[in-house]
């Protein structure tokens, strides 16, 4: 108890900190309502269907059903559907950085006409929410012949993907010291080595933090790739989840292991990125 | 190492003119200040030097070689930024012979040169470190160690001390010097202090929005300013300028002190200009002003002085016994003074 009566007090002081208190708390009921659902879910993908039917929703699972998961492999037919989220995932997301970051620096720092009409289109291809243009974009792949292969899905990704990065890649580029360039132009090196050499490391916080994102958000895509990708051979995925979700048949059990298994790659991804987020690696570059 | 030839040098920025008629030549092995305002087109100069700005007009030849066209690269030239631009991910080893790693050469011809740049500047102990773990100084001595390990024809500097604090400053300022002396490569560089310029330099360029007011060694600026705009920007504290006449054999300056006047003095319009070092006190047809503020330095005593409505700067080794308020008897050291036409600013002749 003693640890707990100091924790809420500014260091050298004998009171509690009222706002510190208040911002403790806040912070916990966020937290607990963003995990609150995981929790669900990890609970229940660990029960049987009775168990799931009886119980309350945050009881914890007494006889864990571990089968849940295998079963759950077989019927989402997992062993495609992974495959599939792998490879597309693994060759959109550093294609789309990459282009994406190449782009960004033409932009910001290779002289030419029309690069403002060329950022304003790209911050155009921002604004468009891909939803609308489900209809249009299957007949162009359609039109293309690449209904149901992996082409035909990237490159949908990829142009929707790349304007909002190019986006925020540009204004990272651009805050970088023009000095930086210059030096390295004195010291010979050409547009491409410039990039590679001294744009990629000073942004790669931003470039991880793109990753990540991009990588969640192509992992967990749904709709686009519902209509592309008909073929359950295709398949990624969350469009194995619908396998769990028919008219008749509801293991809500198998539904949440198959939920599990489909997050983590994601998580796991999250994680291991995390630790490049950290900001200030420009520090020392120049004196401000 | 080359001579570098500026001839009538003009730059706009789209509709903006901002320099013209730029001639400076600099020999081999020369130390050559450019030195102005803020603002009055240094960098703008030095960087058409090195070729990241282009020339709009006139020609800049590096060891007679035209090179408005090339490439920085292409030019043989090193420069180091007032802002270091250091490579924040790469080690000091790394930024130092990236040019040389650029250029292919081979890996252990790369570490011998850096080893000799390092060694020159004291930066061995810090090879490994990056940037962001370095003072002021050190990151200062790695933008010039970058620089040395390339063998250039000219050096650029572009005020390459004005983020340092004061006593670096003038530690640095040497230590740009000896490397000079150790080097002898041409050296173009910018500063707006003027006392960076008369310290470091064999020649200066006096710079003002954007043409040039004078050239020449730097006591030559400060014992004969072309001009009142080179009188009053080279020395500190400022040279005193008041408005003189002639009246018949006579100058008179501020219708107080009498000075025998020089022919050359026939404009109804005059300045007399005076260093505050040149003015006494005491002396031969003295007048007398009020102190308004003294201040000593220990070597020399400052003081502000006022008469009618002028206020005059002086500055003398002796230390008199005055406070602020009292009356002082001052004169102007006879031939240590300087006639400008008021309009043109030109000078005349000493006074
Ligand atoms: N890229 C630019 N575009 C437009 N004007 C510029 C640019 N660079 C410099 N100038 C102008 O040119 C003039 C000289 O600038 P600069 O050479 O940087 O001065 P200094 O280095 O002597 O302080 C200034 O009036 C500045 O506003
Ligand atoms: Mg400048």
């Amino acid at each position: 108890m003693s640890l707990f009566s100091q924790a809420f007090r500014p260091v050298g002081s004998t009171r509690a900190d009222p706002v510190l208190v208040a911002l403790w708390v806040a912070l916990i009921l966020v937290a607990v309502i963003w995990i609150a659902p995981f929790v669900f879910i990890v609970f229940t993908s660990l029960k049987t269907n009775t168990a799931v039917m009886g119980e309350t929703a945050f009881a914890l699972p007494t006889d864990p059903a571990f089968s849940n998961y295998a079963k759950a492999w077989a019927r989402g037919n997992f062993s495609v559907t992974a495959f599939n989220g792998v490879l597309i995932t693994f060759v959109k997301v550093p294609l789309g950085v990459f282009l994406s970051a190449m782009a960004a620096y033409a932009l910001a720092r290779v002289p030419m006409r029309g690069r403002r009409v060329l950022f304003l289109l790209c911050v155009f291809g921002t604004m468009i929410p891909f939803q609308v243009m489900l209809a249009p974009i299957f007949k162009q792949v359609n039109a293309f012949g690449l209904i149901n292969s992996y082409p035909g899905i990237v490159l949908p990704y990829l142009a929707f993907g790349v304007p909002y990065q190019v986006f925020i890649l540009y204004g990272f580029f651009s805050a970088v010291p023009k000095e930086l360039s210059e030096a390295a132009r004195i010291d010979g090196a050409s547009h491409f080595t410039i990039f590679r050499r001294i744009f990629l490391p000073v942004s790669l916080p931003a470039l991880s933090a793109l990753f990540v994102l991009d990588f969640v958000a192509t992992w967990n895509e749904f709709a686009m790739a519902l209509v592309i990708l008909q073929d359950p051979q295709k398949w990624t995925l969350p469009l194995g989840l619908m396998a769990f979700q028919s008219q008749f048949q509801r293991d809500y059990g198998q539904l949440n292991a198959a939920i599990v298994m489909t997050v983590l790659p994601a998580a796991i991804v999250y994680l291991m990125f995390q630790r490049y987020f950290v900001a200030g690696l420009t520090t020392g570059a120049v004196k401000e | 190492m080359a001579s570098v030839t500026i001839s009538n040098v003009g730059k706009s920025f789209g509709a903006a003119r901002v320099m013209q008629g730029v001639d400076v030549s600099i020999d081999d092995g020369e130390f050559v200040i450019l030195v102005g305002p803020s603002g009055c087109g240094k960098s703008t100069l030095l960087r058409m030097v090195a070729g990241l700005e282009t020339v709009t007009s006139g020609d800049i030849e590096i060891d007679g070689r035209r090179v408005n066209d090339l490439e920085p690269k292409d030019r043989d030239i090193a420069m180091v930024f007032q802002n270091y631009a250091l490579y924040p991910q790469m080690t000091v080893a790394q930024n130092m012979g990236f040019a040389l790693e650029i250029a292919g050469r081979p890996k252990a011809e790369i570490a011998a040169e850096v080893r000799k740049a390092a060694d020159i500047l004291s930066l061995t102990p810090l090879l490994a470190r990056k940037p962001a773990q370095l003072s002021g100084g050190q990151r200062q001595r790695v933008a010039m160690g970058r620089a040395i390990v390339r063998h250039p024809k000219v050096f650029l500097f572009d005020e390459p001390l004005s983020n340092l604090d004061a006593k670096l400053r003038v530690q640095m300022r040497a230590e740009i010097k000896a490397l000079h002396r150790r080097l002898g490569t041409t050296i173009i560089y910018v500063t707006h202090d003027q006392i960076e310029a008369m310290t470091m330099a064999d020649k200066i360029v006096v710079l003002n929005g954007g043409r040039v007011e004078q050239i020449g060694a730097p006591l030559d600026l400060y014992d004969r300013p072309a001009n009142l705009f080179v009188a009053g920007f080279i020395g500190s504290p400022a040279m005193n300028v008041l408005p003189a006449a002639p009246a018949g054999d006579a100058l008179l300056v501020i219708d107080r002190f009498r000075l025998r006047r020089p022919d050359a003095a026939t404009g109804t319009t005059l300045r007399y200009g005076i260093r505050p070092e040149d003015m006494l006190i005491g002396g031969e047809a003295a007048v007398e002003g009020i102190v308004e503020v003294i201040e000593p330095t220990g070597a020399e005593t400052h003081l502000t002085l006022r008469i009618d409505e002028h206020v005059l700067t002086m500055v003398t080794k002796e230390r008199p016994a005055v406070a602020a308020g009292d009356r002082l008897a001052v004169s102007l050291a006879p031939g240590r003074g300087h006639l400008f036409d008021a309009e043109s600013g030109i000078r005349l002749a000493g006074c």
